[in-house]
């Protein structure tokens, strides 16, 4: 039981970067349950997965092709100039 | 049967530029290199206008050549910058936060949001947009190319040379950096 009890223990410091790993790939069984054992009596560390699935999230908001429009926009001389980089292209 | 639309060039640089324009600066950040992807796109795009056959809408088509174009300026960039993890790099800005038995010492919050609602919150975004700019160019790159376009870890490592345990730690540094911003810029505000 000791040898059991021994492998579970799993810190919060241990918890952290496989938390983000989890995110990238699978993880080996044996620390998917041991993290997962430490997310369910661990508040801190839930919120720490819950932080990085919420930035996660905004990411992907902000990537999207339909994107709010933001103040960013080609400026005239640029537009001419793609115009005229196609015309000449063509 | 009627073949596609004729393509007005000037046409698809009002109706689409700015978009892609945005697009593209979320990725590359410098508007220099936002605009010359774009028109490289659309440049592709006239060239390669037979071969566009109606089956996606136009609109998806260019956003296609545009990704490309994004990953080759990129994939560019690697002959002047290695992408792997090495001493230079930002550390863990979290890496003191633990106690001598390995527990958070400094707590971490809670910030009562629902995912989905932080991705509709426009300000919250622009917010991790402007924290994102403060990473360096590489983490930068990594995190976007990650969170923001979904890429694979192993596409990542493959692309960019990068070891796969490297990636996940230049990956988890980066999560914290944002993670830090946003807490000064947002949620502590």
């Amino acid at each position: 039981m000791g040898k059991i009890s021994h492998w579970l223990k799993i810190t919060c410091q241990d918890t952290s970067p496989l938390v983000s790993e989890m995110m990238d790939h699978n993880l080996p069984l044996g620390k998917r349950l041991r993290v997962w054992l430490h997310l369910a009596i661990c508040k801190m560390c839930k919120n720490c997965q819950s932080q990085f699935l919420t930035m996660r999230s905004m990411a992907r908001s902000l990537g999207e092709e339909d994107a709010s429009p933001s103040s960013s926009a080609l400026s005239m001389e640029a537009k001419e100039k793609i115009k005229r980089a196609m015309k000449s292209s063509s | 049967m009627q073949g596609p639309e004729p393509i007005d060039s000037d046409l698809w640089v009002e109706k689409y530029g700015d978009m892609m324009y945005r697009f593209a600066l979320v990725r590359v950040k410098d508007q220099d290199a936002a605009e010359e992807v774009v028109q490289q796109t659309l440049v592709s795009a006239l060239q390669a206008k037979n071969s566009f056959q109606g089956r996606s809408s136009e609109k998806s088509w260019l956003f296609g050549i545009l990704k490309h174009k994004i990953m080759d300026h990129f994939r560019a960039a690697k002959k002047f910058q290695s992408y792997d993890l090495s001493t230079d790099d930002d550390a863990d800005p979290f890496e003191k936060a633990f106690d001598k038995t390995r527990h958070w010492r400094i707590p971490v919050q809670n910030w009562n949001m629902d995912p989905e609602k932080a991705a509709q919150n426009r300000q919250l975004v622009d917010a991790l947009s402007q924290c994102l700019d403060k990473l360096s160019e590489k983490y930068r790159k990594i995190f976007v190319m990650r969170e923001v376009d979904g890429v694979s870890s192993e596409e990542i490592c493959n692309e960019f040379n990068i070891q796969p345990t490297n990636l996940w730690v230049m990956l988890h540094r980066a999560r914290n950096q944002l993670k830090r911003c946003l807490e000064t810029q947002w949620f502590n505000k």
